[in-house]
């Protein structure tokens, strides 16, 4: 009697797994909605919009991003050809540099949100790849059109491209990474990164 | 005898002129004569903006290939390119309709990828940027002002 219990609390505490992982692995949509809606309410947050705060807020918003963005993947498929030459150590300095380089880009216009609607148009899924078709409806009404494009890693969906109105997010450093690399090198390369970085 | 051979002489002539013609025709139409060689991908994109068969397929601006066909699928464009054997295309390579010029004719540039995988004959290449359209960004830059 006592091993038909145990059996049975193995199989639903299983089961609850199953479930519990099911709802975690989900839909890429649910997944990029939540980090949408998780960076929004941080952008929102009254409290968080003090300038003292501003740097917290910052950090905040980048660790919603590091969850949803695959920065390996990004800029593995930036970097392209030239990825395959890099030594580990190189691959290793590499993606916090480029991460860092997104952040800097893009952060200020995210900072600058102002009630920006975002309307999920959709997804397509195929194997572990998968793309998310997002509108984002600004305050005078003009719609931008972005899509996600997301691949399957363990349990969740994370972004390795983003492309706005057609236009690529990789394709776009990719050529520009390509031409500086072939024109000088590498390391050219990363120190125009760091000098880029380090300007204030 | 001697009009027999100013008979042979115009029919080598008229049968010269027909391969000519020939030749000239399959070399500035573009066409294959034995179809099936080559190394074949497709690749699908929501807006083909004007691109033809015969448009060529271009890496690093080296002219390697022609799009062999168009199709609508799923209402999105499914085209079809022809590359030589020699050319492998790696499966995060990019595929984008680009403009020669402002209003030239439209081209697909491959950006090639950095993954070792390679897609195989009759794969797709999955990521593509459609053709940009100029008079939507136009638009909406103007009513973006208002």
């Amino acid at each position: 009697m006592k091993v038909m219990y145990l059996w049975q609390g193995v199989v639903s505490l299983f089961l609850a797994f199953a479930i519990s992982f099911q709802a975690f692995a989900g839909e890429p949509t649910d997944q990029i909605k939540l980090t949408t809606d998780r960076i929004i309410s941080i952008l929102t947050d009254s409290a968080l919009k003090e300038p003292a705060r501003a740097e917290e807020r910052r950090k905040l918003i980048r660790k919603a991003a590091d969850e949803r963005f695959d920065w390996e993947e990004m800029a593995r498929r930036s970097l392209a050809r030239h990825w395959a030459g890099r030594t580990d150590e190189e691959k290793r300095e590499f993606i916090p540099l480029f991460s860092d380089l997104l952040e800097r880009t893009y952060m200020d216009k995210v900072e600058g949100y102002s009630g920006e609607k975002v309307v999920y148009e959709g997804e397509t899924v195929e194997g572990d790849f998968g793309v998310v078709k997002v509108e984002i409806l600004t305050a005078k009404d003009t719609e931008i059109s972005v899509e996600y494009r997301v691949r399957r890693k363990g349990n969740g969906w994370f972004i390795y491209d983003v492309s706005i109105e057609g236009v690529s997010l990789v394709n776009n450093y990719r050529s520009q990474f390509n031409s500086i690399i072939l024109r000088s090198s590498y390391r050219e390369l990363v120190k125009k990164l760091e000098a880029k970085l380090a300007k204030k | 005898m001697k009009r027999f051979d100013l008979e042979l002489g115009v029919g080598l002539f008229f049968i010269l002129g027909i391969i000519c013609l020939g030749y000239l025709s399959i070399k500035l139409g573009r066409m294959e004569v034995l179809g099936n060689e080559g190394y074949k991908v497709y690749a699908i994109f929501s807006n083909s903006g004007g691109l033809k068969t015969g448009s060529s397929v271009v890496i690093a601006g080296v002219d390697v290939g022609r799009v062999k066909g168009i199709t609508l699928e799923d209402y999105q464009a499914r085209v079809i390119l022809n590359l030589p054997e020699s050319v492998k295309i790696q499966e995060d390579a990019i595929a984008s309709i680009k403009t020669k010029g402002l209003i030239g004719e439209k081209y697909i540039e491959i950006t090639p990828g950095g993954s070792e995988k390679i897609i195989p004959e009759g794969g797709r290449i999955r990521e593509t940027q459609p053709a940009v359209d100029l008079e939507e960004l136009i638009s909406k830059f103007v009513f973006g002002k208002l």
